[in-house]
């Protein structure tokens, strides 16, 4: 008895073996590689087609449809379709009129702003848009009860902070002059107005729903955009159709519009492969590398530089980076190019504070940033600390302080980042300590005085323009003891002035060169190392037509149209076809 | 009993708001809540607003107390807020009300209204799954122990307690889901059954260890349990195999296995947050993974109560249970806990 149940002991371990094996091969052999292109083609259609529902997603929840409050990407992206404003962008993110027949008349003096409404654009549910929901709707963003952050951009409305500070009834300088004029004065000429009137904190709305709904007016959006709000499962999807009675003749083209929350990039890729999701535009690295790699997808795929600007930052009021040169020696010891390269072409290099899209940037700028070891050693003896090599090949900053803090965000990104500042700054005897942290610790501690003495930071633009980075970034007036933007505390008075200047300047080309110039000396003086733009890819299937990237709006997909009905692509896999049998087993999705 | 089960509750509470407590101190002391929810771009106005809003500008421990409840409310956006403080209501856990959720705009018991069945449905079906493979796979190993069947099943458990889910989650995502296709490629679904539907993956993902456990606990128990005399008495008395052992055996072998479904719906919780995350299920879980990387204080301190409370309840459900279930086991002074 013995002897036969070792022999079964061994037969069982024998047949485990076999199992994993067999599980193994099939795992690595057996299935069908993924699809190396699209699932499905459109139809061939030449014209836009009405009809279809088109789906797409983002990685997190949507905060709310109530535009003076959620102000985020993602909720951004929902508010769009539901929502319009005065202002908006065209797809070289110039301003154009949307809900105003024509851009404003602008006084002379660029303090006054009339605005005169389309007639008979109509919200979701028939009412008639008119220039007292455009003041009301001002008014409710602007009152101190509703906590907008929409807020600061509005500030130059003349008698707006003592109306937000609860000091007044009405926002003096709204001013409603009949049923489809409104009129807005400014305290000071304000170039970044219009600007502001383009945000969604603009957009207006209708004061008997907020009266009806209260604060969960964010729950029953009414609009005047091109889908109307129909359903929100909180935390899955949201659902809206077209708007029949749009103000633009013929739009929308899509039926429905389905929005998935919380689908992260990774599932999000997957279904998009398999034709289950109609865009995609975040991708891991692994995905991002077969994706871009693809030829099949490359008529459907984009990848560009986006409105943001990353660099090392450094506070100019903690030693030793209250020392321009010392500054000056880190900007051009950066290897901008190699960080790139790190990165797998994911970044656009950049040696100055603009991003390209934007008025002021010189890709000449007689001060531009950019990797030059020699010049950053120089910089480095004229601040008093020369740098020799050792006989290891390492470099060491006599004098300079042992080291130095680097603060950084969350992620691995935000770790590599400060491995690459690391080497970089090893060849100027910089020697660097990364400091990572949660997200919300970094915002809090760099944006204290005194504390952070260098950092990785960057910014994205609220508005495509330069005031709202070079104002924000390095005017003496966002510096604050604590949650200060201007986390470099870098303070410039002739900075100042010009960017003051260049605020209110209505000529467009005199504006464009004060831009410049205050960009030369931003980054002569280099509170940042200026290294990349971040990029951008984005993706849809080849039968979403009439999409392309939106300078100023992320995922814009208000006037898609679906090349319906779809075509299933005959064959998709590299090499040999797939073995018939495998076709038992694909009961969904497979071909 | 009764007395027994009230001194449990009062302990339960007592664990539930230690860690409350615990959870709001060092939520606050991680960062800053307002610059966290309104993102780098937000100046230090927009920030004044959103902190006076929700009573962050106000001490940590009134804010604390208010929470809670036991002082009057320092919350603007609550109703219970007056310009007056005398006037003032209380706001807090105390009166039912959780405060708001930073990032969803919404209350943090509508928040969580919205999410909790979604994982108590992923909860449910892993639990199914079990019950269903660890006590049937631990009964028939136990029938045929010490066989190919036993060895290779036992074998197999272990590799299942071995596996966490953040390496079997993503495999049967891309093998089982993506590449084949028999199931969703994560999300939620539209229907009540294609809830279930997608259930089905993330359920088994996150079954797995309970059932591997399960599986082997079961299998020694019925070993044991064969053994008896009053098994031999039933085989004996020529019952038919199959009353033996469902009748007899299992209903007396089970006893160990409920005791671990209490303890199971802590691991339930815990596992689903990264299943939950995996899987792109939109439940508890991955409320708490966003709320907790947003700093959204309050619905963190929402979930954590849920989170709390289900440990407390699983584990005195599994107590009561097993003394309902075991005549010798009385509970109160006689049992040691």
């Amino acid at each position: 008895m013995r002897s036969t149940r070792r022999n079964e002991r061994v037969a069982a371990g024998v047949l485990a073996a076999a199992a994993v094996a067999v599980i193994g091969f099939v795992a690595i052999k057996g299935l069908p590689p993924r699809p190396d292109g699209p699932r499905y083609m459109g139809a061939g259609a030449e014209a836009p087609v009405r009809g279809g529902t088109f789906v797409f997603h983002h990685e997190s929840s949507v905060r709310g449809m109530d535009p003076h409050i959620s102000f985020d990407e993602l909720s951004n992206m929902a508010i769009r379709l539901v929502f319009d404003g005065l202002l908006d962008y065209d797809e070289d993110a110039n301003l154009v009129p949307s809900l105003a027949e024509a851009m404003p008349e602008v006084t002379e003096d660029g303090t006054v702003f009339t605005f005169r409404l389309r007639p008979g654009v109509r919200f979701h549910d028939g009412h008639v848009l008119v220039a007292e929901d455009v003041r009301w709707s001002l008014e409710r963003m602007l009152h101190h009860d509703t906590g907008s952050p929409g807020y600061p951009f509005f500030k130059a409305i003349v008698g707006a902070e003592r109306y937000h500070a609860g000091e007044a009834d009405h926002v003096e300088g709204i001013e409603v002059l009949d049923e489809h004029t409104v009129r807005f004065r400014l305290t000071e000429p304000d170039q970044t107005f219009l600007n502001a009137m383009a945000m969604t904190f603009a957009y207006p709305v209708r004061r008997d729903l907020y009266e009806r709904w209260g604060d969960d007016v964010g729950k029953h959006p009414v609009g005047t955009g091109p889908f109307r709000f129909v359903s929100w499962e909180r935390g899955v999807q949201l659902v809206f159709e077209r708007h029949d009675d749009y103000f633009r003749p013929g739009l929308p083209y899509a039926d429905r519009m389905v929005f998935l929350e919380n689908l992260k990039r990774h599932l999000a890729v997957m279904r998009f492969a398999n034709g289950d999701l109609d865009a995609v535009h975040r991708f891991s690295p692994a995905d991002y590398l077969i994706m871009k790699g693809s030829q099949a997808w490359a008529p459907y795929r984009v990848e560009e530089p986006a409105v943001t600007i990353w660099g090392f930052g450094m506070n100019t009021e903690i030693a030793p980076f209250d020392d321009v040169h010392v500054r000056r020696a880190v900007a051009f010891a950066i290897d901008r190019e190699g960080w790139d390269r790190a990165r797998a072409g994911r970044l656009a290099p950049t040696g100055q504070p603009l991003p390209p899209q934007l008025m002021g940037y010189d890709p000449e700028l007689p001060n531009r940033q950019f990797l030059d070891l020699e010049r950053a050693r120089e910089e480095m003896r004229l601040a008093g600390y020369p740098v020799r090599q050792n006989p290891d090949g390492t470099y060491t900053a006599e004098g300079f302080p042992d080291e130095i803090v680097f603060w950084t965000g969350e992620g691995e990104t935000s770790r590599f980042y400060g491995e690459l500042a690391q080497h970089d700054l090893s060849k100027i005897g910089i020697n660097l300590r990364v400091r990572q942290v949660a997200f919300a610790v970094w915002l809090q501690q760099t944006g204290k005085r005194g504390t952070a003495q260098s950092l990785l930071t960057g910014w994205n633009m609220d508005f495509p323009d330069p005031a709202n980075f070079l104002d924000i970034l390095w005017h003496t007036r966002s510096i604050a003891e604590e949650d200060s933007n201007n986390r470099t505390f870098y303070s410039n008075p002739e900075l100042d002035a010009l960017l003051d200047r260049a605020r209110a300047e209505t000529d467009r080309e005199r504006r464009r060169e004060m831009y410049r110039q205050a960009s030369d000396i931003v980054a002569h003086d280099a509170p940042w190392a200026f290294i990349f733009c971040d990029t951008k890819m984005e993706m849809w299937q080849p039968y979403v037509r009439n999409y392309r990237p939106h300078p100023v709006w992320s995922e814009d997909y208000r006037n898609v149209w679906l090349d319906l009905p779809r075509r299933r692509v005959a064959s998709l896999y590299l090499g040999a076809g797939r073995p018939s049998r495998m076709a038992a087993l694909f009961p969904f999705g497979g071909l | 009993m009764a007395e027994y089960v009230l001194k449990r509750i009062g302990w339960a509470l007592f664990v539930v708001v230690v860690v409350l407590t615990a959870v709001f101190f060092l939520m606050f002391g991680i960062g800053d809540p307002a610059k966290a929810t309104l993102g780098p771009n937000a100046g230090p106005e927009a920030v004044a607003d959103f902190e006076r809003k929700h009573g962050l500008d106000e001490p940590i421990f009134d804010q604390y107390l208010s929470y809670l409840g036991i002082i009057a409310c320092v919350r603007e956006a609550s109703p219970e807020w007056d310009d007056d403080p005398d006037r003032r209501g209380h706001c807090g856990i105390l009166q039912g009300d959780f405060a708001e959720s930073f990032g969803h705009n919404d209350s943090v018991i509508s928040t969580i209204g919205h999410r909790l069945p979604r994982t108590l449905l992923l909860g449910a079906v892993a639990l199914s799954f079990e019950m269903l493979f660890g006590i049937c796979l631990g009964v028939l190993a136990a029938i045929r122990r010490n066989t190919w069947f036993d060895t290779g099943f036992m074998g197999a458990a272990f590799l299942g307690i071995s596996l966490p889910t953040f390496v079997t989650g993503p495999l049967f995502l891309l093998y089982v889901a993506f590449n084949l296709g028999w199931f969703p490629v994560g999300g939620y679904g539209m229907s009540f059954w294609d809830h279930v539907y997608h259930a089905l993956l993330p359920g088994f993902t996150l079954a797995i260890v309970g059932a591997a456990t399960y599986a082997r606990i079961m299998r020694s128990e019925m070993v044991e349990t064969m053994q008896m005399d009053y098994i031999r008495t039933a085989k004996a008395k020529g019952l038919d195999g199959f009353r033996v052992v469902v009748k007899h055996g299992v209903r007396n072998a089970l006893l160990p296995i409920v005791t671990l479904m209490g303890l199971s719906l802590a691991f339930l919780v815990s596992g689903a947050i990264i299943t939950e995350y995996i899987f792109a299920w939109p439940g508890m879980g991955s409320l708490a993974l966003e709320s907790i990387s947003n700093l959204d204080v309050f619905t963190v301190m929402g979930v954590v109560f849920i989170f709390s409370v289900t440990v407390q309840t699983g584990n005195l459900l599994a107590d009561i249970a097993v003394a309902r279930l075991d005549p010798r086991v009385r509970l109160g002074a006689e049992t040691s806990h």
